[in-house]
């Protein structure tokens, strides 16, 4: 036991009093020394032969205390205390290298850690729920909604342990004193709270035997009550006058709280779904709520879809809702799902991925240069240390380690940067219609994506320079002059530099294709006129216009109509291409002339009379609404080609009917046919449509919009227009059409824009690499330069001397470039809208021409230094 | 700087267990006691004799201390441990076993 003490004691002593071990041992060789001298001297040598004969006989004092150091056995962990002590110290002693190369690494750490951070908020997150792990997300045959009474028999059935639903498809109007704001809630099923346990900061969420007594309640969440509410801590019991009515404040949600509904939404009240809120609900089959389940204790995902499976089928069959009948999803929320919009995320955000990743390998590439050249001008200390006995593996050690130090303190500097990204992007306002908010936080999955990072890092900086000085020649390192040994180190340099080329050519052609495919998309034909209609969002402040929305409507229209250089206007619910943009549906549906129920999906829009007219959208056919069709009216409908195309199969539809089966026993006439047009994406190629007058619809719209066409500039009617709408005693968001759509450019825009960034950092650090390596060997062929010069080189042909040099690698990164360009921008083909090509060459050249620039731009200053070479100097300096 | 063989290493350490165990000695000591008693025909290198020493120490068969030399030097000096002296009384007893039947192949066969 004793000796077990005394062993470990030993170790401890030599791994933390390192420096008091290695001082006893130096003494104690020494001490051997001087031993061997003073006999050597008793044997009757003079006190020099003495000196030599025992220094001869002792060899290698280092070597010996290299070996005695590796008998300890605590020795690698020494090693590596004493690599980072040797790392920290040669960095420190220079400042310049280190923070470049710092820099590099914090650039593309920064980069890589930002988009993993933004994907791990809006698609990773988990929700800020009770127990996230048993909530699951619940879709149907019919998308991502269900119907109220699909949800109601998901919930009573008791497959699970509760089902709550939520919607944010809706606007309600909050009246802030004499202002009525627009917002967008969360709508809930009464049970929401219930079910998902929602943290609750101040008061408590709304539970449904609440709902039941009075439905006029509300859950503020913590930036409303910050912002709005400026923070009143007595504010639970007090009311919000929503769409005229009071609710009363239930609750207030802790900040940064993680929405259930994912994609970093973060709605700002949540209500109870109630008719009086949503009116689109009250129609039979419509969609009402995304579900989200809680599963009862013990019970598996498997087992809960299969319990809900089995409702779901007898509930679909009981209503006559095919798609009710299957769950087409059951997952866990937060984490990697099926869903549609997820995927499309998630694979836009793996490209944005490996796009930052290529910047970071492009920028441990300019740290692998530094470090070979650093390498190349300590070629001497590193023969050095290996003749005195440092092994290779030991010597590799060390310089993987101060890449170690350096990738750590690049990472370090890199997460501050994701930090201060995220902080300007939460003062950035998307043109997104909902709440979003990002919060960054260092969780595992962050943690564990820094460390990959500085692991990638280190390897792709340290390794290569590491083992290109461990395969050092020992004599020749030593004897040689530099030259002979740099060319090896130079080649490498040179093949890095080539292959930074090659990646920015990639990241600039995808760039440019991608800002290609933004000015595509933009000036994709929508189906109606985006140059001059103006949109007016229309907001009544509740209790003086009261909720009689279509009057009031009716009455701006009329106004606006009479107003000079407007051509028409038109009252909608929705408009095309933004958040509002009507709804899609997909049901059971009786076509007069085509025999049995069949199903048919198609977009839907209501709309008042002149609709057409004020979008721009060709009638093909029949008549408009007229004020006529409104309520009591025989009811009607207008179809565009799409619908006529594909559902009547040849029939002219004109003065047909169609009905849903198992709606109003009432069907629509046909009145006319319109053009085909966008509905709710510019991506969309041909969807089937119908318009319903707004005015016959059985519920009133809580949200109006006003299209008004105009003769000249929309931005020119304005003031006048604004005027107009608040004599009728409204207000209203005005916006020209092509900024109304803004949301459906959205996704390209941020393509562009995050590619354009990466593009452009990716070849700027490629340039510094560039820099690096010319000037390099432009310092290091400058005898060769000065040679030239005097034997009557002219500075042409210097100045081609080196370009011929800069240009080979250019040119050797170039056409690997366009290589790989072509391989990876294939896959990308999906993001792309119509029109553009994943290969075009115009992209193609444009990219390869602004790397030449860029190139040249780099080799300037060096080669402007070796043009001005004289020679005397320079051969006198060797 | 080759290591030396287990059969080698394993002679060197009974040669310095065996020579510290008549009492305290530094390195120097201990290789040119060696070198004298074995008649000029081992000679330890200080390559060898010092990565041995430590490890010995390090299996805490010996142990250290610093002492004042007869020429006034401080010098490192090794000795026995208990369990030093047990390991050197198993090492005898193998090596005896080992040369013993060694000598009798080399005699008898």
């Amino acid at each position: 036991m004793r000796r077990h003490l005394d062993r470990l004691r030993l170790r401890l002593r030599s791994l933390f009093g390192g420096h008091r071990v290695d001082r006893d041992l130096g003494r104690e060789l020494r001490a051997h020394l001087d031993e061997e001298i003073a006999a050597n001297e008793a044997s009757g040598m003079n006190r020099d032969e003495a000196r030599r004969a025992a220094g001869v006989a002792f060899g290698s004092i280092a070597s010996i205390e290299e070996q005695c150091r590796e008998t300890r056995q605590v020795s690698p962990i020494e090693h590596v205390m004493r690599d980072l002590r040797l790392a920290v110290r040669a960095l420190v002693r220079q400042p310049g290298a280190f923070a470049a190369s710092a820099a590099s690494i914090a650039i593309g750490v920064g980069a890589n850690l930002t988009i993993f951070a933004l994907a791990n908020n809006l698609l990773l997150a988990v929700p800020s729920a009770a127990h996230p792990g048993s909530l699951v997300n619940i879709r149907t045959g019919n998308g991502s909604h269900v119907s109220f009474d699909g949800w109601r028999a998901f919930n009573a059935s008791g497959a699970l342990d509760g089902v709550a639903g939520y919607q944010f498809e809706q606007s309600v109007n909050w009246r802030d004193g004499d202002d009525s704001i627009a917002i967008v809630p969360f709508l809930v099923t009464a049970n929401y709270f219930d079910v998902v346990g929602v943290p609750v900061q101040m008061g408590r969420g709304f539970t449904a035997a609440d709902v039941d007594r009075d439905p006029h309640a509300v859950v503020i969440s913590h930036g409303f009550w910050r912002r709005r509410l400026a923070s009143d801590p007595r504010v639970v019991g007090q009311s919000l006058v929503i769409n005229g009515e009071p609710y009363t404040i239930a609750g207030v949600l802790p900040d940064a709280v993680r929405g259930i509904a994912g994609f970093g939404l973060a709605p700002e009240v949540y209500l109870p779904l109630s008719r009086a809120l949503a009116p689109s609900i009250t129609r039979p089959h419509a969609a009402y709520a995304q579900l989200v389940g809680r599963l009862r204790p013990g019970q598996t995902v498997a087992a809960g879809r299969a319990a809900l499976a089995a409702v779901a089928a007898r509930t679909g069959e009981a209503e006559g809702d095919v798609g009710l009948q299957t769950i087409t999803a059951f997952e866990r929320v937060g984490g990697v799902s099926q869903a549609d919009e997820f995927r499309a995320l998630a694979a836009f955000l793996v490209v944005l991925l490996v796009v930052s990743s290529l910047v970071l390998a492009i920028a441990c590439a300019n740290v692998a240069g530094l470090n070979l050249a650093r390498g190349l001008t300590r070629h001497r200390e590193i023969a050095l240390s290996l003749a005195v006995g440092a092994s290779r593996g030991r010597l590799i050690q060390q310089l993987l380690i101060e890449n170690l130090v350096l990738a750590a303190a690049g990472t370090l500097a890199g997460i501050g940067l994701t930090a201060l990204t995220f902080i300007l992007l939460s003062g950035i306002t998307l043109p997104l219609p909902l709440p979003v908010e990002v919060h960054f936080a260092l969780d595992w999955r962050i943690g564990l994506v820094a460390i990959a990072l500085v692991t990638a890092s280190t390897c792709l900086a340290g390794l290569a320079p590491a083992l290109q000085a461990g395969r050092a020649a020992l004599v020749p390192a030593i004897k040689a002059p530099e030259r002979h040994f740099f060319l090896r180190g130079v080649t490498m340099r040179r093949a890095l530099v080539a292959g930074q080329m090659t990646v920015s050519l990639v990241l600039l052609v995808a760039a440019l294709i991608f800002a290609r495919n933004l000015t595509q998309a933009a000036s994709v034909d929508p189906g109606f006129d985006l140059d001059h209609v103006l949109v007016a969002q229309l907001s009544f402040v509740e209790g003086r216009q009261g909720t009689a929305a279509q009057p009031a409507a009716s009455a701006i229209v009329d106004r606006l109509r009479g107003v000079p250089g407007v051509d028409s206007a038109a009252f909608s619910e929705g408009v095309p291409l933004t958040i509002f943009s009507g709804s899609q549906t997909g049901t059971n549906m009786r076509i007069e002339g085509r025999g049995d129920p069949m199903r048919v999906d198609f977009d839907s829009l209501r709309v008042g009379p002149g609709y057409f007219r004020s979008m721009g959208i060709r009638l093909v056919r029949g008549r408009d609404f007229t004020d006529a069709d409104r309520a009591g009216g025989p009811a009607v409908v207008i179809i565009n080609e799409e619908f006529a195309r594909r559902y009547f199969a040849g029939i002219d539809p004109q003065g047909r009917h169609i009905a849903e089966v198992k709606t109003d026993p009432a069907s629509a006439e046909i009145i006319g046919v319109v053009a085909n047009s966008k509905y709710r994406s510019l991506a969309e190629t041909r969807d089937p449509a119908t318009y319903e007058p707004l005015m016959q619809a059985g519920a009133r719209p809580r949200f109006i919009h006003v299209l008004i066409r105009t003769r000249g500039l929309p931005e020119s009617l304005m003031p006048a227009v604004r005027r107009t709408i608040l004599a009728a005693d409204g207000s209203a968001a005005l916006t020209p059409m092509r900024e109304a759509m803004a949301f459906a450019l959205l996704p390209s825009r941020l393509a562009s824009g995050i590619l354009g960034l990466l593009g452009v950092m990716g070849t700027l650090l490629a340039m510094i690499g560039l820099f690096g390596v010319v000037s390099f060997t432009v310092n290091h062929r400058a005898r060769e330069i000065a040679i030239r010069i005097a034997l009557g080189a002219s500075r042409s042909m210097v100045m081609r001397l080196v370009l011929q040099d800069a240009l080979r690698l250019v040119a050797v990164g170039v056409v690997a470039g366009l290589l790989l360009a072509s391989v990876v921008m294939t896959p990308l083909a999906a993001f792309l809208v119509a029109g553009v090509s994943p290969l075009d060459p115009a992209s193609f050249a444009a990219a390869t021409g602004l790397l030449a620039v860029a190139a040249l731009v780099a080799i300037v200053e060096p080669l402007r230094r070796a043009m001005a070479t004289a020679p005397g100097q320079v051969l006198k300096l060797d | 700087m080759s290591r030396p063989s287990d059969l080698i290493q394993g002679t060197l350490d009974l040669l310095i267990l065996r020579t510290v165990a008549n009492g305290p000695v530094h390195g120097w000591a201990i290789a040119r006691r060696i070198q004298q008693v074995s008649g000029d025909v081992l000679q330890v290198t200080q390559g060898s004799l010092y990565p041995a020493l430590h490890r010995l120490e390090q299996q805490g068969w010996l142990k250290a201390s610093w002492i004042t030399t007869g020429t006034g030097r401080d010098a490192k000096a090794y000795a026995l441990s208990a369990a030093g002296r047990r390991q050197l009384a198993k090492e005898l007893e193998s090596w005896e076993r080992l040369s013993g039947a060694i000598g009798l192949v080399v005699r008898e066969a």
